[in-house]
């Protein structure tokens, strides 16, 4: 029985958000587990252990998300430049303490076979700290916001820069697609979308045309504008990614089953390419399940975003929706054969501490928001 | 709507949309683009293992094995993947030489594939193939391979259905032999669009293994291996089981075929025991054959040839030694059967052809008496009759026939012969009365009995077009040896003879000779004919004539049960009146107080019960002994067996060939030894037969690793890719001589 008081907290949280988010983790370390499996009984090694380190992380980032949720509205706000700061202090730590994995210096090794990676947590204080912004501005003075783009820009400009270096370009497009979602819900007008997407494609010429870029990462557009080229070489993630998915059929292999799976065909298959476990093991039921669950995600998010009295909680909302679903579609996507492969993690479902602990902390400031929407008795929008 | 709901709504939308095209796109692949994919997934990940089928037996009319199955366990050597190695795969031989006792050098030779110029041992089947090392060897070498396969690459020790004969030797022409299949059959069987046979496949290569090859071998399973991109088996996809190959029942029987084999041991050792007065020597006896059919039905009941060898040689592999002892001339061809593939001057057992002839033709008559001389002149020679023997008087075809009078038939080949020529100084055909009767009773032509191409003679009757051919295609020769007058040979009055001959043969050798035609009369000179196809011919005799194309085979018994019965089908009727054929059935048939030739050999025979027919041949050849020949039936009224006996080298075919042969009657009729057949009844229904199952389980425990490694011990692994490979580097260099 819960009491009144209970009961009124209990429904200060979206339990429809927070169960989707836990659903997508708990189905994500059954796949982790079915991935690293066959590698770990090979080995000699428990093979639950990948398992376990998944549910451990999604612990850590129940706790790390509770924490957000509770800290207080206010203070979240105001705390907003410090996690900026914090977020490109790391992303500064890593480039001179890093390690190198699959061709990006994006990993901290701590030591125990833990590992950070702070451009994950450079996600929550970009969106923190963008929200932040707009709002302060907005509500102390009404000027068009036009002219915040610019210091946005800039802001956004450092932890963009310091995760070009090492290079990560997933985490990159990432950050642009937030800020400009987050930009286009501020009320910027048309034409600086216009043309910061232009600048955006300018950009992306330049630097392959310029040799910005390096020879894996063009790799990795060339095999996505033409799979079957090079299936061995450069192709062979998404050829293999490919093949798994179609293997699962409507109903799949089931789980442990999957003969790319435990061929151990897919590389990264515990982490970017864990979607093809599903895609194999659990087939169109199971893979389309998580394509609903994180429809149900952002439902829930872009509610919040909705119901939001004040402009920081709503850009909040609207920001972390955007990450979501852009480094869903674009993980999801790069399995289908719809998006260039980039390093980017599955919310959620993938293997990995950080993206894990971001995300939870990302859906506790969700929940912040949606509580001081639930105290307060007007919600904007219905 | 203000500004800031339209954008809210427009962010909403976007993100809808880009959920809604992954939820699409995801249906596209998985449930409607599903067919394509599958199949990418199932070509680059599926390796496939051939299980091989079991082959089927080859059993007798009572459903006992002649020929079976059994499992052994068989060390095998990959040249190619030794090769590969870095030192050649030195190391790995000399581990594997400590093991099975072998020396490495030699177990070098074994593998290298057969060439001109490499020594001996070396492997005659397909190069690609690994190479039988050791077979049936102990479980622990096996082991020892096994458990440490890393040690061991390019050697596998597994278990393999090998041939195994429950009478050792027992019809081993008949029976035929298997061989590993070469790289040239692999090349055909694929450019005929046959995907039956792989790599390391054993395939018949002689006698009835080779005729029916086809429905002995059954067809290959696959198993269908899931592996990683490293090779490592991870999983179990499918299997096509093997369809076990069909079980041949033959309408051979093993007493019968026993009793005849010793039979004809017996004899032989026995004439070559025996002095030849004609001679001054011991009978020579090199080879000898027994056949015997069903007059009836055209089926044949045994085939015995000496010498015999013994089958298993071939299995797993023969050596070269071994092979070549099998097919030395100085051994006497071991090899070749005697019964179906030699050829011999058939003797006074032709007589069944010049009698049908004359009478049928109407140079002699059945009711005539013609004079029986002890010599004759023949054009310019004088023949005489065996020792000279005559008969005062004049003698009808019975009597002729009985006491067999050489100079009796003479005058009737003669007299054609003179006919003939009168024909073609006339411009006109030659009849050949005597050919055309011996062809229409099978003689020259192949009996086309289910054995393979090249095991089964067809005999030589020789005539007027036949000489002509000959000698055009061989008259440079002849001439040659006539100028040159074989200063090789020794003897000089041999040398005298050949040179006489090269130089007859280079001018006159086209024509057919009246001698010629003499001789055929009483089956000598170039007539030939094997044995199966005088028996063929006897039972065209007693059966109201009827010329079989005679079969083994009795039913192929499909792993199913489904029984496809095998039938002699009649090839032509002899153009001979009933009656004659009857007269001369009577005039062969022994204790009618006639004397026939023969007949000595069955005193003491219950031929009241028991009559038996026949007619002795004892064969002159030049430069050799006599060929014995014995051609008979029994029960004379209605025959149920004709059994024709054939010694060469060995004398008189009353005293070599007939006493061989009532050894025969005797087991066939239960006289003084037990039936062969029980009851002394030959048992007519198709026995029931359980199909070929596949080899046992290996007779080790641990022989199948736990790792998933290998994916079975019995299972040979290819791959279609790995096929492929092998051929493209067999076009890329020269390949050896085939075996």
């Amino acid at each position: 029985m819960l009491g009144p008081m209970a009961g009124a907290r209990a429904r200060q949280v979206d339990w429809l958000l927070v169960g989707s988010a836990l659903a997508l983790a708990l189905l994500g370390s059954l796949l982790v587990w079915s991935a690293t499996r066959p590698r770990l009984v090979e080995s000699g090694g428990d093979p639950r252990a990948f398992l376990v380190r998944h549910l451990m992380n999604l612990a850590i980032g129940l706790v790390l998300g509770t924490v957000a949720a509770v800290v207080n509205y206010r203070t979240l706000r105001t705390s907003a430049p410090v996690v900026y700061v914090a977020s490109c202090l790391g992303l500064v730590t890593v480039l001179l303490i890093g390690s190198t994995i699959n061709g990006s210096h994006s990993w901290i090794v701590l030591g125990g076979g833990f590992q950070v990676q702070p451009s994950e947590f450079a996600k929550v204080g970009l969106v923190v700290t963008v929200a932040m912004l707009f709002a302060e501005r907005r509500e102390r003075d009404d000027t068009r916001r036009e002219r915040d783009v610019p210091l946005l820009l800039a802001l956004a400009a450092v932890p963009a820069g310091l995760i070009m270096l090492q290079p990560d370009i997933g985490t990159i497009m990432v950050l642009a697609f937030t800020l400009l979602s987050v930009l286009a819900v501020a009320g910027v007008s048309w034409r600086w979308l216009v043309g910061l997407v232009l600048l955006g494609v300018v950009v992306v010429f330049a630097a392959v045309h310029l040799g910005v870029l390096k020879e894996y990462q063009l790799d990795r557009f060339r095999a996505f504008a033409n799979p079957q080229a090079d299936t061995q070489g450069v192709g062979y993630n998404t050829n293999q990614a490919r093949i798994a998915i179609g293997e699962g059929g409507l109903t799949g292999t089931g789980l442990f089953h999957g003969t790319q799976t435990n061929g151990r065909f897919v590389p990264e298959q515990q982490t970017d390419f864990v979607f093809t476990v599903a895609g194999e093991e659990l087939g169109f039921v199971g893979a389309g399940g998580i394509i609903l669950l994180f429809g149900i995600l952002l439902w829930r998010t872009l509610r919040i975003a909705g119901r939001s009295p004040d402009l920081f909680g709503r850009l909040l909302a609207v920001g972390i929706a955007a990450w979501f679903c852009f480094q869903m579609f674009v993980n999801i996507g790069m399995t289908l054969g719809i998006t260039p492969v980039t390093g980017l993690p599955l919310p959620f479902v993938s293997y990995g501490g950080s993206s894990m602990f971001a995300n939870c902390i990302a859906i506790g400031l969700l929940i912040n928001v949606h509580r001081r929407t639930a105290s307060s008795s007007s919600p904007l929008v219905a | 709507m203000n500004d800031s709901s339209i954008r809210i709504f427009a962010f909403r939308v976007l993100v809808i949309s880009m959920v809604v095209t992954l939820g699409a796109r995801l249906y596209y692949l998985q449930v409607l683009g599903r067919e394509k994919v599958v199949q990418t997934a199932t070509r680059q990940h599926v390796r496939e293992v051939v299980v091989p089928a079991p082959r089927g037996a080859i059993v007798d009319d009572r459903g006992r094995p002649l020929v079976r199955n059994r499992p052994s366990l068989v060390v095998t050597v990959d040249r190619g993947e030794l090769r590969s190695q870095d030192d050649g795969g030195r190391a790995v031989l000399a581990r594997l030489a400590a093991v099975v006792k072998i020396p490495a050098g030699r177990i070098a030779k074994m593998i290298t594939p057969c060439a001109r110029g490499v020594p001996r041992p070396c492997w005659r089947g397909s190069p690609y193939q690994p190479v039988p090392v050791v077979t049936d060897t102990t479980p622990d070498r096996v082991l020892r391979i096994a458990e440490r396969a890393e040690d061991y690459p390019g050697v596998r020790a597994q278990v393999e259905t090998l041939r195994e004969y429950p009478h050792v030797g027992l019809a081993a022409h008949t029976l035929g032999y298997t061989g590993p299949i070469t790289q040239e059959e692999l090349d055909n069987a694929a450019a005929a669009g046959r995907d039956t046979y792989h790599h390391d496949d054993m395939v018949g290569r002689s006698g009835l293994e080779r005729q029916y090859d086809d429905a002995l071998r059954g067809r290959d399973g696959v198993r269908r291996v899931l592996v990683d991109n490293r090779g490592t088996v991870t999983g179990f996809d499918s299997e096509t089981p093997p369809t076990p190959g069909d079980t041949l029942v033959t309408s051979f029987d093993v007493d019968l075929q026993a009793l005849a084999e010793k039979a004809l041991a017996e004899q032989v050792a026995a004439m070559r025991a025996q002095f030849d007065g004609k001679t001054g020597r011991n009978f020579a006896a090199p080879s000898g054959a027994l056949v015997v059919l069903d007059p009836n039905t055209g089926r044949v009941l045994a085939l015995a040839s000496f010498p015999t060898y013994d089958p298993t040689l071939f299995v797993g592999g023969i050596s070269a030694t071994e092979l070549e002892a099998l097919t030395d001339p100085q051994a006497g061809v071991p090899l070749v059967s005697r019964a179906v593939a030699g050829q011999f001057a058939p003797g006074s057992t032709f007589k069944l052809v010049s009698t049908s002839a004359d009478v049928t033709a109407g140079l002699g008559s059945l009711a005539g008496r013609y004079a029986c001389p002890p010599s004759l002149a023949v054009g310019n020679q004088v023949k005489t009759n065996y020792d000279s023997e005559s008969l005062a008087g004049t003698i009808d075809f019975r009597t002729a026939l009985a006491f067999s009078c050489d100079t009796f038939f003479y005058q009737f080949a003669m007299n054609a012969w003179y006919a003939d020529q009168a024909r073609v100084d006339a411009g006109r055909r030659p009849a050949e009365v005597q050919q055309a009767m011996a062809r229409a009773y099978g003689f020259g032509n192949e009996p086309g009995i289910d054995l393979p191409e090249g095991e089964q003679t067809g005999g030589r009757i020789i005539d007027r077009a036949y000489l002509q051919r000959r000698w055009e295609q061989n008259r440079p020769q002849y001439c040659a040896d006539g100028r040159r007058g074989y200063p090789e040979v020794a003897d000089a009055a041999r040398r005298a003879f050949l040179t006489q001959l090269a130089r007859e043969n280079c001018s006159d050798g086209w024509r057919f000779r009246i001698g010629e035609a003499a001789d055929m009369a009483i089956g000598q000179g170039e007539t030939t004919v094997s044995p199966l196809q005088l028996a063929l011919a006897y039972s065209a005799l007693v059966n109201g004539g009827r010329l079989y194309r005679p079969t083994i085979a009795r039913a192929i018994v499909g792993p199913d049960g489904r029984v496809r019965e095998v039938t002699p089908t009649v090839a032509r009727t002899v153009p001979v009146a009933p009656g004659l054929l009857r007269y001369i059935r009577e005039s062969l048939v022994f204790g009618r107080g006639i004397s026939v030739s023969g007949q000595t050999a069955f005193e003491g025979f219950p031929l009241d019960r028991y009559p038996v027919g026949g007619k002795t041949g004892t064969a002159e050849v030049f430069g050799k002994q006599d060929t014995s020949w014995f051609a008979s039936w029994a029960p004379a009224g209605r025959p149920k067996y004709v059994v024709v006996g054939m010694i060469e080298q060995a004398g008189l075919g009353s005293r070599a060939a007939a006493p061989m042969v009532r050894k025969v009657y005797e087991g066939l009729f239960g006289i003084g030894r037990p039936p062969v057949y029980p009851g002394a009844r030959r048992p007519t229904a198709v026995p029931g037969v359980s199909p070929a199952t596949p080899a046992a389980p290996p007779p080790v425990a641990k022989l199948q690793p736990d790792t998933p490694a290998r994916p079975a011990g019995a299972s040979r692994e290819v791959t279609r890719r790995e096929v492929a490979r092998r051929r493209a580097r067999s076009r890329a260099r020269p390949r050896g001589a085939a075996p």
